[in-house]
């Protein structure tokens, strides 16, 4: 097994794992969620899943035949970032869009900042918050789960925000995912299956996705309702990004602090940035851009919390 | 005067007009000083002290001066010049009194008067808080609370962007984007994430 | 004549103001997001340029050393009152959209460096030379972030669409957009300088 050193702040190698190996790992935990959102969404989840993870790949080869680097296709990472950012994206918006969306994550979310280990900012996310900005229209119409023919609906949080209540949807089905949304986003329970594979391998630790949904439960619950001590806090897990992003991109190794302490006001952070966004802010979900800005908190974070190597001021 | 302007004005200068990322002010000194975070510490509170100051200075110009003589159309002038006289007095007093406190952070004085964000904020405060002329009730401190606000917001900006090149030092980033172009392009992504504040109501 | 015609032309690439010193950028990325708020700021701080360079050229050899620089400050100030004032009255459209950032031509580094780094040193014939060369590469650069910026963002330039059907990028009209458009047209400008080398 191949060991790779890499210069860099991040120790994310935790034992003598080769990243290649993690980033398999976090591929396969994402496979429950792909075939969730195919059966779900129908073959374009599929489609718009294979469009990005190729993208993803031909530009991170492309940057690195060009700056004459060593060429890392196969490490996973590019995947990882591809299938993020299509599980972010609704499953109709026309092929070119994920094409586009993941050239931006790998060239300007990831290789700029000089390629693996090395970004400072969630690449998936980057290429997601590029994509809202420029296409919004795409990017926030949803077809109903179940239905192939493309028959758009809003999401629950779309629709809470306007003050509609989507027609009766049970938590059971939030959890199972019979709702309009991102193709990675709605089932949570495959999302979970997942996750508990990643902590099973010892690959994520339960500091920030348990901090942030936590944070982002309490905050939502005092202040998400029409009175105080009134929000539905269930329906704000349930919904939206919040499992996705707390699960798998808020872990991300080397955008996140280096800390348990760090982690814990990251993930207190992305809660709180979270649940103020989606309470009064103007977009229903805010889950990419809280975890961006916390992403650049970061090196604040690990420099006031980095521990003291003993015998040193 | 209300409570509620002074929230809008501070919602506003940190999250949906956000004076670096978004109006731009005080770019040049952000771009470039932000490299280390001792240096944009330093930067910050001196640029913090003078635009509060000035917003203070040049609000009594205008109402006391400019508008009762007429003299509107030398708003630029008179602003300038007042921001410029007050950098160059709090350089001399400082350089006076401390020694040291000149050397943390004197030698950015005369770079903060060419500053946009020092006479941004002084246009932006008549702008928002005079109609045809007359003072809207509170101006004063409306101005005063605004570039505390945007004084606040440059200092957040810097340390983040300063906290984040200095890891970057680490980094083996392309040669072609060292330094500036990375700088703006991560200004770019961090104003790509501020947008998750579009459209903020309390 | 010639060395003339060398301060002028340095403006424009060997010396560009945006793209090499990277000097006034907070209008430049402001008021980008069309080609005609583009010309327009980039003909106001021309303007501006070429009287301050001239007047302090002229008087260079009065002005005492200590007060230099508020001296120059209130000759800057002074054209772009005039600049301000012509503006309100003959394009108060153009006065609109450039907003807060015509009066603060005064603290645009171009204007002010040019001044203390050239003007005051040199005769009337070069600085004017010099300052109209700053003021063209300006209005050059302005012109060509503005034409990437509108053309990906609303599809058009200067008003007209270019390409049907084309879906734009709204990015690009946004603070972003300007700021992703200059890091990056500054990275592809340094490849070419180092591929130079």
């Amino acid at each position: 097994m191949k060991n790779e050193f890499l210069v860099s702040g991040s120790p994310h190698i935790h034992k003598k794992e080769s990243i290649s190996r993690i980033m398999w790992a976090v591929v396969i935990s994402l496979i429950p969620t792909g075939v969730a959102g195919v059966i779900i969404f129908g073959l374009d989840a599929l489609w718009v899943t294979l469009v990005s993870i190729v993208a993803a790949l031909l530009t991170e080869f492309t940057f690195q035949v060009l700056t004459k680097k060593k060429i890392t296709i196969f490490d996973g990472s590019a995947v990882i970032t591809g299938i993020l950012l299509a599980f972010n994206l609704p499953s109709n918006v026309p092929l070119w869009l994920p094409a586009i969306g993941a050239i931006f994550s790998i060239a300007i979310g990831k290789q700029v900042f000089g390629g693996i280990g090395q970004n400072i900012f969630n690449p998936a996310l980057v290429g997601r918050v590029f994509l809202m900005a420029s296409w919004p229209k795409y990017m926030t119409t949803f077809v109903k789960p179940f239905n192939y023919d493309a028959v758009t609906s809003a999401t629950p949080l779309a629709a809470l925000r306007e003050g509609k209540v989507l027609e009766h949807i049970s938590y059971l089905d939030l959890f199972l995912g019979k709702r309009g949304g991102c193709i990675g986003e709605v089932c949570i329970l495959a999302l979970l299956i997942g996750a508990a594979f990643l902590f099973v391998r010892g690959y994520i630790s339960w500091h920030i996705p348990v901090t942030y949904i936590f944070t982002t439960a309490v905050f939502v619950y005092i202040f998400g309702g029409n009175k105080l001590f009134n929000g539905d806090w269930l329906f704000h897990i349930l919904n939206g990004g919040l499992v996705l992003g707390a699960f798998f991109m808020a872990t991300d190794y080397v955008a996140t602090p280096l800390t348990v302490k760090g982690q814990l006001i990251f993930g207190l952070g992305c809660g709180l940035l979270t649940a103020v966004i989606r309470i009064w802010g103007g977009y229903p979900e805010g889950v990419s851009y809280a975890i961006l800005m916390m992403n650049g908190a970061t090196p604040f974070i690990d420099r006031y919390t980095k521990s003291r190597i003993y015998g040193t001021k | 005067m209300n409570i509620q302007e002074f929230l809008t004005i501070f919602i506003s200068a940190v999250f949906i007009y956000n004076v670096i990322l978004s109006r731009f002010l005080g770019l040049c000194s952000f771009i470039a000083i932000s490299k280390e975070t001792k240096p944009a510490l330093a930067m910050s509170s001196a640029v913090m002290f003078v635009i509060v100051m000035s917003s203070a200075i040049t609000w009594f110009v205008y109402r006391f001066l400019l508008v009762p003589f007429n003299l509107t159309y030398l708003r630029t002038i008179s602003f300038i010049l007042v921001i410029a006289t007050f950098v160059q007095f709090v350089e001399m007093v400082v350089r006076k009194i401390s020694p040291q406190l000149y050397r943390a952070f004197g030698i950015y004085l005369p770079l903060i008067t060419v500053n946009c964000a020092v006479l941004g904020v002084a246009v932006l405060n008549i702008d928002m808080f005079f109609i045809n002329g007359k003072a809207v009730a509170g101006s004063f401190y409306y101005s005063v609370f605004q570039g505390i606000c945007v004084g606040l917001v440059y200092t957040l900006a810097m340390l983040l962007m300063s906290g984040i090149r200095e890891r970057l030092e680490f980094c083996n980033v392309p040669e072609a984007l060292k330094d500036f172009p990375l700088a703006f392009i991560i200004a770019a992504i961090l104003s790509l994430s501020f947008m998750g504040f579009n459209g903020f109501k309390f | 004549m010639k060395n003339a015609i060398g301060e002028f032309t340095k403006g424009i690439i060997k010396e560009n103001p945006t793209f090499v010193l990277v000097l006034g950028l907070c209008p430049t990325l402001a008021v980008s997001v069309s080609v005609a708020n583009g010309i327009g700021m980039g003909i106001a701080a021309t303007f501006v340029l070429l009287g301050s360079s001239l007047i302090v050229s002229l008087i260079r050899d009065f002005i005492p050393d200590k007060v230099r620089i508020p001296c120059y400050i209130v000759i800057i100030a002074t054209f772009v009152t005039i600049a301000e004032l012509c503006m309100k009255a003959y394009s108060p459209l153009l006065d609109r959209a450039l907003g807060i950032y015509v009066p603060l031509i005064v603290v645009n580094c171009i204007v002010l460096g040019r001044a203390e780094a050239f003007a005051c040193k040199n005769n009337l014939a070069n600085s004017f030379f010099d300052g109209l060369g700053m003021g063209v590469g300006f209005t050059l650069a302005l012109i060509l972030i503005s034409a990437i910026r509108e053309f990906l963002g609303a599809g058009q330039i200067l008003g007209h669409t270019l390409i049907k059907g084309f879906e734009p990028v709204f990015v690009f009209s946004m603070p972003s957009g300007a700021l992703l458009v200059i890091g990056l047209l500054l990275g592809f400008f340094n490849i070419i300088k180092n591929k130079k080398s």
